[in-house]
């Protein structure tokens, strides 16, 4: 039972909320406001949040300048993919990890961290070259290849992070209940892992879908493009860019990964719910 | 038990996306013949709608044209090009033509990259070209890309703010240095500056502008080069550090900026001048708020002249390609006359050859901002920076950040000398 919160504490609570939110999402409003201008009005020193002429020429030009649908098909496909692979593959290897002792797990360790330090740049001609020679070269499954191995060091480091943070005694009760390894896993394991589960999904997710430059070089054709490789045709030589295509084009990308985490999010809240009751 | 199976039924679903991603296989791996035709892939980097739209006409003309050789345009972006082209180049699969500009083209060239285009060139489109703008895309004595459109620094005035400082349009065929100070001091008042200057990445810019000081940089070619910073070099950006700092003529926030960047405050009346690239004239018809009263000014004379640099949009040849004749064949096509014609005016740029710049003369009638970028093409020379291997990494890690640190007034003229000079050495080994 908690003493009843004063009137004046739930107003400052909300308002703090409220400014928060405007902070986070003002560059979304901005970009929203940004499309709907026309090129004169974006070119204009006037600041303006709401356009002086509502302008849907940009969505248009947007649609049908750079493929934008095919694109964002693509990225769909190629994020949600990853994030699947990546998760499924992690989560054994995330326990192995967390539970078991000895040399091998800090061999594994050490590997994880030094496979984050490479740059890209780095390995891409090689990475090329070896798809190449696999024909994977310009196909959505050889950049599902890739996305998979360069998330999975992370992805595989969070989740052994949650796996650990599960007191082992859990398990061993249910043990001297008679239960087996495998229903250990499914029934104490696996349900106290979904918020960490959600939230690596979630990570994956987004590392594939917001990734530029290994798509830039390994996918040359138009029609595999995704959309960060889609919309950066917005910008020109000389620093120019298309402004209202460009920001229509945004708006158009968000909305995918938008829906893709409301969804996650009711299962990242529910997981932690369920993990609550159980402790 | 549910959850098992929906876990299950997750990675069954992904199994099945990874199939059916793994189906997609893209078509544009390299250029290739089906039965008697062959297929030229062409990598377009135009990313205006209206050069876009004329590139395609002109490729449809072809395919029109010729049913044995079929040209495909893969349209790409700018970003990352280069090193999406350098891994293509050396995995194999980089398309039969390249656009691409001709600075960035030296490495391609210098690591063997690019076909030898000599003598597969009209003889008429060469005789049409001058010899400076040839030279910027000649490697070893090997022409490796046709030149198409050129690009120079003007200077663009707010009429109605000259007039009210009581500062006459500068009318003669060019404009010297010192009346750009002059006429940025008597425009800058209490309310705007009279120069707004995009320098955030300035090496091209003061590169190209020093040329008419006879500023050339380097010498040698490859990577048998010296680099030299004297006066000449440091003529231009001395200028524009002292209207910045001196003067106070020019808006220090344009130096961070883009070009593009700066045109809000012309067009707001913020700058009463600009200084941008040519092709800036077609967005500021397009884009400038009714009313303003807007002009291209002469060419920009230094001591050695209205002189800048060609660096000349490109179309290169990958020397894997095994239709390098049909390629080049196209290409001779591609630059005709009026086809580069129509793609320079869109893209409002200058057009290498002399047959194009009499059609776009005739596309501009007596637009006289069009007569002014026409003029200033007159003076662009193949520079120095062209023939240096090593270039693009000097001005990217050297002399982007010196001059950057000196526009800023965080360095002095000694110190930038000496950065540009020492970071040669240390570039080239």
């Amino acid at each position: 039972m908690t003493a009843k919160r004063p009137l004046y504490a739930t107003v400052l609570m909300y308002l703090a909320l409220a400014s928060y939110l405007i902070f986070l999402g003002f560059p979304l409003l901005w970009l929203l406001s940004a499309s709907f201008k026309s090129t004169r009005e974006l070119n204009s020193l006037a600041v303006n949040l709401i356009p002086q002429q509502w302008d849907f020429g940009n969505y248009i030009a947007a649609l049908e300048r750079q493929n934008l649908i095919t694109a964002a098909g693509n990225s769909m496909l190629v994020s949600i993919v990853t994030m699947i692979v990546a998760v499924l593959l992690s989560m054994p290897m995330a326990y192995a990890l967390a539970r078991l002792k000895g040399r091998l797990r800090a061999a594994g360790t050490v590997w994880i961290l030094v496979s984050q330090v490479f740059p890209t740049i780095l390995i891409i001609i090689p990475l090329f070259l070896v798809l190449r020679s696999l024909q994977l070269n310009d196909t959505l499954f050889g950049l599902i290849l890739v996305y998979v191995t360069f998330t999975m060091p992370f992805t595989l480091w969070m989740l052994q992070g949650y796996v650990a943070a599960i007191p082992p005694e859990l398990e061993e009760a249910a043990e001297m209940d008679g239960a087996g390894r495998f229903t250990i896993l499914r029934t104490v394991i696996l349900p106290l892992l979904v918020p960490g589960l959600v939230a690596t999904a979630m990570f994956t997710f987004v590392s594939a879908w917001n990734e530029f430059f290994l798509a830039l070089v390994l996918i040359q054709s138009p029609e595999l493009y995704t959309l960060p490789i889609a919309l950066r045709s917005f910008l020109g030589a000389e620093g120019q860019t298309q402004l209202g295509p460009l920001a229509a084009g945004a708006i158009l990308a968000t909305i995918p990964s938008l829906i893709i985490f409301g969804i996650l999010q009711k299962k990242l809240t529910g997981g932690m719910l369920a993990g609550a009751v159980k402790g | 038990m549910r959850r098992i199976r929906g876990i299950g039924a997750v990675a069954f679903v992904g199994i099945a996306a990874i199939a059916l991603a793994g189906c997609q296989q893209g078509s544009a791996n390299s250029g290739g013949t089906d039965g008697d035709v062959v297929t030229l892939q062409f990598q377009s980097l135009s990313d205006q709608p209206a050069t876009q739209a004329a590139i395609s006409e002109i490729v449809d003309a072809w395919n029109a044209e010729h049913d044995d050789v079929q040209v495909k345009i893969i349209q790409a972006g700018w970003d990352g090009t280069y090193d999406k082209l350098i891994t293509q180049f050396s995995g194999g699969t980089a398309p039969d033509i390249i656009h691409f500009e001709a600075s960035s083209i030296v490495s391609f060239a210098a690591d063997g990259y690019l076909a030898d285009l000599t003598d597969l060139i009209d003889p008429d489109l060469k005789s049409d070209i001058s010899d400076g703008i040839w030279e910027s895309v000649t490697h070893d004595g090997q022409i490796v890309a046709y030149p198409s459109t050129l690009q120079s620094y003007m200077a663009f005035a707010n009429a109605d703010l000259l007039a009210e400082a009581g500062v006459e349009v500068p009318t003669g065929d060019t404009m010297t240095w010192e009346q750009l100070q002059q006429i940025a001091k008597a425009t800058t008042t209490a309310d705007h500056y009279g120069l707004g200057w995009g320098l955030g990445s300035p090496t091209a810019t003061i590169m190209s502008l020093s040329l008419g000081f006879d500023g050339g940089y380097f010498d040698g070619e490859g990577d048998d080069v010296t680099v030299e910073v004297g006066d000449d070099e440091l003529a231009v950006p001395e200028r524009i550090h002292e209207m910045a700092y001196t003067d106070r003529s020019i808006d220090p926030t344009s130096l961070t900026q883009s070009g593009s960047d700066v045109l809000p405050s012309f067009y707001g009346g913020k700058v009463a001048l600009t200084v941008q690239g040519s092709f800036q004239a077609a967005n500021i018809a397009a884009d400038a708020p009714e009313g303003l009263n807007w002009v291209a000014l002469p060419p920009l004379e230094g001591s050695a002249g209205a002189v800048q640099a060609a660096n000349p949009q490109t179309y290169s040849v990958n020397i894997d390609s095994e239709h390098v004749d049909e390629s080049a064949e196209f290409l001779n096509f591609f630059m005709d006359g009026e086809n580069l014609a129509k793609i320079a005016y869109a893209d409002a740029l200058i057009p290498s050859s002399g047959a194009a710049r009499t059609q776009v003369a005739e596309l501009a009638g007596d637009d006289a901002a069009w007569q002014q970028v026409l003029a200033s093409g007159e003076g662009l020379e193949g520079p120095p920076f062209l023939k240096v291997s090593k270039y693009t990494e000097w001005k990217d890690t050297i002399a982007t950040p010196a001059f950057q640190q000196y526009l800023a007034d965080q360095i002095d003229r000694d110190e930038l000398a000496a950065q540009l000079t020492d970071g040669w050495a240390d570039v080239a080994g």
